[in-house]
């Protein structure tokens, strides 16, 4: 972890490429019609490959360019995860544009806000249904100039002068390439290391959301020292579900391969993820914490309805594996008696499992961008899954962190990756710097000044420890810090995760600050809690009556004192309420990935906080 | 129109009919995961669904035709589910089932006494009958004539007339204005009013054309996939926005184009 070695002018170079439009270039080349990508159409899994890839972004590269997109201009991508997505980043990227992933779930406002922030003059959408959210707000977007579409479905008769299907425009690439055929080569050369190859804005749960920037260096460095921590080979196939407008999945999913040259496979929708994993089954799967929870909510429900041989089975072999992880959490090889029981349990009922939810080739599973509880790491490492989680954030243009397979400490987020510099401000504040560290929020200097320092330490926000072995552990926000009115300070997001341990509550928001005492605002995890009330009769009809039901308001009390029973005194929740609606990712008080907002669900649910505070 | 009302025990407003978590299978198939629902009495209460949401099932559950593997049905807070559908009828719940089912070749009136097979009543059923050519003029103009020979609609209100000779506690329609003209729906869909205000007559309603069901009806339910989604008063219903764009084919204010082939994703709030 030597700093001095990253100085910011030592280029990094992968196979002699140190931008990520030649890397691009360089393994289309090699692996011309080796399969890039899969995506299912009608229900079946069709291959891609790395040529194809390659002329589609050049047709759409060059389609931009003869439309005048300038080096160093945005443009705006709004579709679900499809190969392409891939090929329009990879297009702008060649010609010297910058790639801004819009999520899906915004709303027409939104990206309006991103479109005018970023000032793009060129927009990617999938579908009508994202059409229409342009159309309603094109007023409000002035500068920009032409809207690009997928999909023409339900769009056949539609015509505006601004508006030109994906088809049209890569026609119009590829005849302007027979007129200027080294056009988009050149484009591509032209790239330098430390230009901005992508534009990532982060939710802002305090103020609009600020774009950051990535540049090719950034990604570069990412690239090198995954190969250090994490493996992955040419013949890997990979599962792209999560949002790419993430850096998570926009490094596993496009980054990464490009580096090692292996498959990335689309997943249908976010709804079918279960059944792609199967179908694909995998070398490595990224997720965050609410998928993997979800497996193992899966599993334990099959297990629930199995025969009592079965579940006896089951039981058996999981402590089998439980017993050989807490050897390896201790770094001991466990005893041949336990190998040998492992063995058998391992053919007769884990193997099934594996199969059961397509880890069955999956060398490791990580997971990110959220808290997640250290039993579920362990149990997965028992059924044969090593898990390992990291830590990063979009300023860290990614992994900042991370554990690795065969050294997994689990409960930290694992040491600095290498070439990343890690130390703790006495504020308690987790600060990095390195290579990874971002190049700043896209216009806003004074809020890149706030974040990085002159020092080029990067101030994450978050609090944490780092313990002798240099493993960073996670405490907290530091922004979310409660000061509760008698003057004690409390990092929410401890007993946070700790309620989200449990199966019934899916993510909970501690409210306290300058208050008397702590509260909680619960989100229940439906299907949990709905098996619940069935089992024992409870009766229920929507969302919100299974909320009011006595027995599920008793059940997370229960849930809630045991939580309490955990921490000291003064941090006890004295009082909670469950949010009654069903929060889809369009509501604002969720972020993409599913987790609560504690400044928008503090501004929505105030009557229900307030009321936790009445005659107090 | 002198015939007494029938006001039973319960008073309006108390639960007649409850379901209390049913789950009931076809096989290894489950189509209902799970319902609670409570029917009111003097109450329609429409449960609205698409195809395969579960409705017509949930009918057969409270009539007895299929018994639900969890969960029970409550008349009056006495549990019916688990008896044969011929004990539910006598415990006063009358299904008139999708599609009619009158018997065509019996008369008119022979259906409306089939009705009546459960009771031995005579002058309690001659009252009822009269109740019946009452609000279906038409039933008692054809009384002699095969049931067969009759229109869809005029089946639909011998159906209901059949029903309404058990004297019912609670009387389950399903689907009455199905493959009816809509001049026919609405013709149907008044006597249903009246017979509720008039009679007091405590309904079930399942239907698809949920702008009719949720006009008549006091409160509804929407089933999706065998659970229950959303619950509340007919008012509350009509103004959600899913229902708007899922039931009543309204679409949101988003109509740049003039047409729209995607949905929104229901929320059910």
């Amino acid at each position: 972890m030597d700093g001095g070695t990253w100085a910011a002018d030592r280029p990094i170079l992968i196979e002699g490429c140190d931008t990520i439009p030649k890397l691009f270039a360089h393994r289309c080349r090699l692996k011309a019609d080796a399969v890039a990508h899969r995506e299912k159409d009608l229900g079946i899994w069709r291959a891609f490959t790395w040529s194809d890839y390659y002329d589609a972004a050049r047709a759409i590269g060059l389609g931009l360019i003869e439309r005048g997109l300038g080096r160093g201009d945005p443009v705006a991508l709004l579709s679900e995860d499809r190969k392409e997505w891939l090929y329009v980043d990879m297009g702008v990227v060649c010609a010297g544009g910058i790639t801004n992933g819009v999520y899906t779930t915004d709303s027409a406002e939104q990206l309006a806000y991103l479109v005018n922030d970023s000032g793009a003059r060129f927009l990617f959408v999938e579908n009508d249904e994202q059409l229409d959210k342009w159309l309603e707000a094109r007023d409000r977007m002035p500068g920009l100039e032409l809207v690009v579409v997928f999909e023409r479905e339900g769009l056949h008769d539609f015509e505006d002068p601004q508006v030109i299907f994906l088809d049209e425009l890569m026609g119009a690439g590829r005849a302007f390439g027979e007129a200027e055929p080294r056009r988009f080569e050149e484009a591509l050369a032209a790239a330098r290391p430390e230009d901005t190859a992508m534009l990532i804005y982060t939710s802002g749960t305090t103020g609009p959301p600020k774009g950051a920037m990535i540049t090719h260096r950034n990604i570069l460095f990412q690239l090198t020292a995954a190969t250090e921590v994490l493996s992955f080979e040419e013949t890997d196939e990979l599962l792209c579900f999560l949002p790419l407008c993430h850096i998570l999945e926009r490094l596993v999913s496009v980054e990464f391969p490009l580096l090692a040259g292996c498959s990335v496979n689309f997943a249908e929708s976010p709804e079918t993820v279960f059944d792609n994993l199967r179908e694909v089954s995998p070398h490595s799967f990224t997720a965050v914490p609410r998928l993997w929870e979800k497996i193992y909510s899966r599993l334990m429900i099959l297990r629930k309805e199995a025969t009592g041989f079965g579940r006896w089975c089951f039981d058996r072999a999981v402590a089998a594996g439980m017993a050989a992880e807490a050897r390896r959490e201790k770094g001991e090889a466990p005893p041949a008696a336990l190998k040998l029981r492992l063995a058998v349990w391992d053919r007769l009922v884990l193997r099934n499992l594996r199969r059961m939810i397509g880890l069955d080739r999956a060398r490791r599973g990580t997971t990110g961008a959220a808290p997640i509880s250290p039993e579920l790491i362990r149990w997965f490492g028992a059924i044969g899954v090593p898990l390992v989680e990291g830590y990063g954030m979009t300023e860290s243009a990614g992994v900042a962190t991370a554990n690795r397979v065969e050294d997994n400490r689990i409960g930290t987020v694992g040491p600095a990756i290498p070439g990343v510099e890690l130390r703790i401000d006495p504020t308690g504040e987790i600060l990095l710097r390195g290579p990874c560290v971002f190049k700043g929020y896209w216009n806003k200097p004074e809020k890149t000044a706030e974040t990085v320092d002159a020092e080029g330490w990067l101030h994450t926000g978050d609090v944490g420890r780092v313990g002798n072995d240099g493993a960073l552990t996670i405490t907290g926000r530091l922004k979310d810090v409660i000061i509760t009115a008698g003057g004690k300070n409390i990092t929410p997001a401890e007993i946070e995760s700790r309620l989200k341990f449990s199966p019934y509550v899916s993510d909970a928001v501690i409210i306290g600050d300058k208050r008397r005492y702590l509260t909680a605002l619960i989100m229940i995890d439906q299907e949990n809690v709905e098996k619940f009330a069935q089992d024992r009769q409870v009766p229920f009809s929507d969302f919100a009556s299974l909320c009011a039901a006595a027995p599920v308001q008793a059940l997370i009390a229960e849930e809630v004192a045991e939580v309490n029973r955990a921490f000291a005194r003064v941090e006890g929740i004295k009082d909670f309420r469950l949010i009654d609606v069903l929060l889809t990712a369009e509501d604002e008080e969720l972020t993409p990935t599913m987790k609560l907002k504690r400044g928008f669900v503090e501004t929505k649910h105030k009557a229900l906080i307030d009321a936790m505070y009445q005659g107090a | 129109m002198n015939v007494a009302t029938r006001h039973r025990a319960a008073e309006v407003g108390e639960t007649v009919l409850e379901l209390r978590n049913v789950e009931t299978f076809y096989g290894p198939i489950q189509a209902l995961r799970g319902v609670s629902l409570e029917v009111p009495k003097g109450r329609i209460v429409t449960i609205l669904g698409a195809n395969g949401a579960g409705k017509t099932t949930l009918m057969k559950t409270v009539s007895g035709v299929m018994d639900p593997e969890k969960g029970e049905v409550l008349l009056e807070g006495e549990r019916i589910s688990g008896m044969d559908p011929d004990a539910v009828v006598k415990r006063g719940v009358a299904h008139v089932p999708e599609g009619r089912e009158v018997f065509p070749f019996l008369t008119v009136e022979e259906n409306l006494r089939m009705g009546a097979f459960t009771r031995s009543d005579t002058a309690g059923i001659a009252d009822d009958l009269a109740l019946v050519y009452d609000y279906f003029p038409i039933l008692a103009e054809r009384k002699g004539q095969p049931a067969g020979t009759l229109s869809g609609g005029q089946q639909q209100m011998l159906a209901i007339g059949r029903g309404l000779m058990t004297r019912p506690k609670v009387m389950l329609l399903d689907e009455p204005s199905l493959g009816l003209s809509p001049i026919l729906v609405k013709e149907i869909f008044a006597i249903i009013r009246r017979l509720n205000r008039e009679q007091g007559v405590t309904m079930m309603l399942v239907e698809q054309n949920a702008n009719v069901a949720l006009r008549v009806a006091h409160k509804g339910y929407v089933l999706e996939l065998g659970r229950i989604v959303m619950a509340g008063d007919a008012e509350k219903l009509l103004a959600s926005a899913d229902i708007q764009e899922f039931y009543l084919g309204h679409q949101a204010g988003d109509q740049q184009r003039g047409q729209k082939r995607w949905k929104r994703r229901k929320t059910w709030r």
